[in-house]
């Protein structure tokens, strides 16, 4: 029995003082000698021997009572810990973290970890305890500390190494939780794991309990030969009206002597449609690329495979494509007889390789039905806008489309419309000073000028300004170019679920000469796929990553073919079908509703029930990170894991012990009990005074008490 | 007291206070006149003896002295007639003081043995006064002191009613049969005792002397606080002679204790009675003349009652 408050037991002195008055009274208390007694003894004194019993009675309840209430107040509880420090070899909390990435298939180190863990949990005491955790990139506790090893045996069957990678950190700090949590006073850290390099990344603020052994268990030996599909990159074509891809994959071979024969297969909708045979070296790397595969139909799945090494999860690649949808573009100009001004953008969005833009031009002031029916990209080519064509066009932005505003000589608006623009135009102006203006600033941040970011990757510089309207820009609006004298030549507005730029001046060869030059091509191209919000789609994820299933977006960018997700973009519940066959259901519901990635191979998600014909499909795809077998030293992570708590092992001693005291005490809340039971004493006590007052009423011939 | 401060300077004469004896002196030769009727001075002996007051005849049997015989009478009758007369002599006053511990308590100033003290003294210059043989038995539970009755000034009486102390427990029945076979003359017996046995063992006890002839006379000494047990508060009682404790709570007892001694009293008067014994009870916080004036009234209210 110990006390969290042992101050408190000093009140213990408090019990003495009823009887030490009594015993006080009783020394003082008149002692009066009579000649003799022989009349007093004939007076019956029964009642009062066994009154003088009851009043000792009461006089030990309520000594007892107060007692009690001194030893509630200083919390009592049961040590456990001091019993465990009076034996030989106490009890100890026993924590087994178990590497389950898929690093540990190799060498069947997953079969050599149960082997490890069920010794350490043989080798346990009839009173230890024991945890076994799970860990890849984060830890799963599986068990928590229990002394059933049936409990711990029966979830050591059921490990399986997983698809993820390694990371020791969340695991030492669950480790390091169960720990402080645990009422032993001991406490042992097992690692088994192959001790990946890329698992720890040094002092990761890991702090065990310095009470606590900490027992790294390498398993496995030399990191083995591997070889993996490190990636796969499907550039398209449209070839003949029929849009095609080209999967090449790339090999890398880590370890290994000599020159290796790979044969690696192409898996169209699980079906192998070519083999290619490739030569590896010794920690070489090599790229194959297949025949174009024609994709007609969406969620085709993909794999590119090679035969099973030491490391199987690696030796697939999976992908999803579906075919790409041609953006609609509406190109209005101005009306004239002169050249075409919009040759220059029709022939620009008119060359791809996959044909993503279908354009279709008009010449004319004003907006027909024609030019914003069915059309994703609408562009005002130096056009007059009118007030009913202001209105459609507002139409026509909040419902999602895009609009290029190009201002020449004819372009107006109506000053109804104002608020549509990013900016108020003003008149035109020349940049005669010396050969024209440039493009001085332009936001490589923005998607539209992302590209042009890196260093040979487009010269804006090339391009001369010699004319342009003056725009001033408005407070929601961003300035995504200027003209090196500090005019506004783009800028971007979002309203609505649209987006409406401002090209301040002409979009051919008239107010400047950016249509002459290369940047021209991808510049407008990326203008017209932001306007229409494209996004290019990712042909797989990574093992780990989690996609929202309600963002509309995201959907779009996991490659989700509008029409083929049936009920998925407007909410209604899903199931998901894993890799490995478990149906995890999506609940209904607007809000986020997140799926985790967390296994290699194709997710398929559908309405509960349905049948869809091509289901939307998402590829996962193994983490080669984890490939990289090199290990380090165990003792590189004891020592830094006793390195982070500050390298004295008796420094959180005492801090641990107290919280597992006040644990413990607060567990068994012993107070409770013994509280009740000193205010039970004292209605007892209570009780039992009152009836001998009483009787002591009603027995007249009775004589006093002493106590 | 003025006797207790004369103790020390005086050892003997502390107890022969004038004022008292004064008292006592005017009604001494009437008392013992009344009680014994023979007395030297006022004293009456009990006993027939030769003297010049003719008492009666009786018939002359073998052994009796032939000096005695009423030669007159014989002339007259032809009988042998012894003649009997009244003798005028001393009598034996023999003090039995109870020297048990019960006997030293007091609730004031004066023990009930320091009351027997004086009361022993009084009686005692009285009776020697008288040309009475004084004598004096000290008993507790057994013979302490015996001085035989004597003309003899009492100054040894005195000396040895100094030197009483009550030191043991006491029982009646045996010293006093003891002094019964040491008290082989008829004479006055004063027993000065509290009386703490049950009335028949008192009267088992005293029984002997009365029977042997003695003229008893029973004082019993008795404190206020033993009559009207006026104590305050919850107090342990010891006893004083076993030295037994029992709590007690005086206010709650003192109806049950007071009717028990009253019983106690009335039985022990009513025995004494029934058996021709002098009874007189005596209250330590009264005058100790007035307690002799008291008793030597109700005996000669006895006498005019006879």
């Amino acid at each position: 029995m110990s006390f969290l408050v042992p101050l408190f037991l000093l009140g213990l002195a408090g019990v003495a003082v009823p009887i030490v008055i009594h015993l006080t009274k009783r020394q003082r208390k008149n002692v009066v000698r009579f000649p003799s007694l022989m009349f007093l003894e004939k007076i019956p004194y029964q009642e009062q021997r066994r009154r003088r019993v009851q009043h000792w009675f009461l006089l030990l309840l309520r000594a007892i009572a107060l007692a009690l209430l001194v030893f509630a107040f200083a919390r009592p509880f049961m040590d456990r810990s001091d019993l465990v420090a009076g034996t030989t070899s106490g009890p100890r909390e026993v924590v087994v973290l178990v590497d389950r990435s898929y690093s540990m298939e190799v060498e069947d180190r997953m079969e050599a970890a149960r082997t490890e863990a069920m010794r350490v949990f043989d080798q346990l005491g009839p009173l230890d305890r024991a945890s076994l955790v799970a860990f890849d990139r984060s830890a799963t506790v599986l068990v928590r500390s229990t002394a059933d090893r049936g409990r711990l045996r029966s979830a050591l069957d059921t490990l399986r190494s997983g698809s993820d990678v390694t990371r020791f950190s969340p695991a030492l700090r669950v480790a390091q939780t169960i720990l402080e949590e645990s009422e032993l006073s001991a406490g042992a850290v097992y690692l088994l794991t192959d001790f990946q390099r890329t698992g720890w990344a040094g002092d990761e603020g890991v702090r065990l309990p310095t009470s606590a052994e900490f027992i790294p268990v390498a398993l496995g030996t030399a990191a083995p030969e591997n070889i993996q599909v490190s990636g796969v990159s499907l550039p398209r074509s449209v070839d003949g009206g029929r849009e095609r891809i080209t999967p090449t994959a790339r090999l890398v071979r880590r370890g290994g002597d000599g020159r290796v024969e790979v044969p690696v297969t192409l898996e169209i909708d699980g079906q192998p449609v070519q083999t290619v045979q490739v030569g590896l070296d010794g920690d070489g790397a090599t790229a194959v690329t297949f025949q174009p595969v024609t994709v007609s139909r969406p969620h085709t799945r993909g794999s590119v495979r090679i035969p099973p090494d030491a490391v199987p999860a690696d030796d697939e690649r999976h992908f999803v494509v579906s075919p790409g949808s041609a953006l609609t573009v509406r190109v209005v100009g101005a009306p004239g007889g002169g050249p075409d001004p919009n040759l220059y953008l029709q022939r620009a969005l008119g060359i791809s390789s996959d044909g993503r833009f279908r354009v279709t031009t008009r010449r004319g002031n004003g907006l027909v039905a024609a030019d914003t029916e069915g059309v994703d990209v609408l562009v005002l080519n130096d056009v007059r806008i009118d007030g009913s064509a202001a209105e459609r066009l507002r139409a026509f932005v909040d419902g999602g489309g895009g609009v290029l505003v190009a201002m020449g000589e004819n372009a107006a608006w109506p000053a109804s419309a104002q608020d549509l623009l990013p900016g108020t135009p003003g008149a035109a102006r020349d940049h005669d000073t010396g050969r024209g203006s440039r493009l001085g600033h332009l936001a490589y941040e923005h998607p539209v000028f992302e590209v042009f970011s890196g260093p040979r990757s487009g010269d804006f510089g090339g391009a001369r300004f010699f004319r342009a309207r003056d725009v001033t820009p408005s407070d929601s609006a961003d300035v995504l170019a200027r003209f090196d004298d500090g005019s506004v030549a783009l800028a971007e507005f979002v309203t609505g679920r649209g987006r409406v730029m401002l090209w301040t001046t002409t979009l051919d060869a008239y107010w400047n000469d950016l249509a002459l030059q290369p940047v021209y091509l991808p510049f407008t191209h990326r203008i017209a796929e932001h306007l229409a919000g494209r996004t290019e789609a990712t042909p797989s994820f990574t093992v780990g990553q989690v996609i929202d299933l309600a963002d509309e977006r995201a959907l779009e960018a996991a490659g989700l073919v509008a029409g083929a997700g049936e009920g998925l973009q407007e909410g209604a519940e899903q199931v998901a079908l894993t890799p490995s066959g478990e149906g995890v259901r999506i609940p209904e519901g607007a809000e986020a509703r997140f799926l985790s990635l967390d296994q290699r191979g194709f997710y398929t998600i559908r309405p509960p029930g349905g049948i869809a014909d091509r289901p939307f499909t998402l590829a996962v795809n193994v983490d080669v990170e984890e490939s990289g077998l090199e290990t380090i030293d165990p003792e590189d992570v004891v020592l830094q894991v006793r390195a982070a708590a500050g390298g004295s092992m008796g420094s959180g001693a005492d801090g641990a012990q107290a919280l597992r005291r006040e644990d413990q005490e607060r567990r068994q809340s012993l107070w409770r009990w013994i509280l009740a039971a000193a205010l039970g004493l004292l209605i007892l006590e209570t009780v039992l005074s009152n009836r001998a007052s009483r009787s002591t009423t009603l027995a007249s011939p009775g004589t006093g008490s002493l106590g | 007291m003025a006797t207790v401060n004369a103790r020390r300077s005086a050892r003997g004469a502390r107890f022969l206070d004038p004022a008292v004896l004064a008292r006592i002196g005017s009604l001494e030769l009437l008392a013992k006149s009344v009680v014994d009727g023979f007395l030297t001075g006022l004293h009456r002996s009990p006993y027939l003896g030769f003297s010049t007051d003719f008492a009666e005849h009786r018939a002359y049997m073998p052994g009796d002295d032939v000096r005695r015989i009423d030669w007159r009478l014989f002339a007259r009758t032809d009988r042998h007639y012894i003649k009997l007369f009244e003798a005028e002599t001393n009598a034996n006053f023999v003090v039995l003081l109870d020297s048990s511990r019960s006997m030293d308590y007091g609730s004031h100033e004066v023990t009930k043995l320091d009351y027997a003290r004086y009361l022993a003294a009084c009686l005692g210059y009285l009776s020697n006064k008288q040309r009475d043989r004084v004598g004096l038995v000290t008993f507790d539970h057994e013979l302490v002191e015996y001085l035989p009755p004597s003309l003899r000034p009492i100054d040894t009486m005195l000396h040895l009613l100094d030197a009483v102390d009550a030191g043991r427990p006491g029982r009646l029945g045996p010293p006093l049969m003891r002094a019964t076979e040491l008290l082989g003359r008829k004479g006055i017996v004063a027993l000065l005792s509290d009386l703490y046995e049950e009335p028949d063992a008192v009267l088992e006890a005293v029984g002997p002397l009365r029977a042997r002839g003695h003229d008893v006379i029973v004082f019993q000494l008795l404190d206020p606080m033993e009559l009207t047990f006026s104590f305050e508060g919850a107090s342990g009682f010891e006893d004083l002679e076993t030295g037994e404790q029992i709590p007690v709570v005086p206010e709650r007892l003192r109806p049950a204790y007071r009717r028990l001694m009253d019983e106690h009293l009335a039985t022990v008067a009513k025995r004494f009675s029934d058996n021709r014994i002098d009874y007189a009870l005596l209250d330590t916080s009264k005058p100790l003349d007035d307690a002799l004036f008291r008793y030597l009234l109700a005996r000669e209210r006895m006498r005019s009652s006879r």
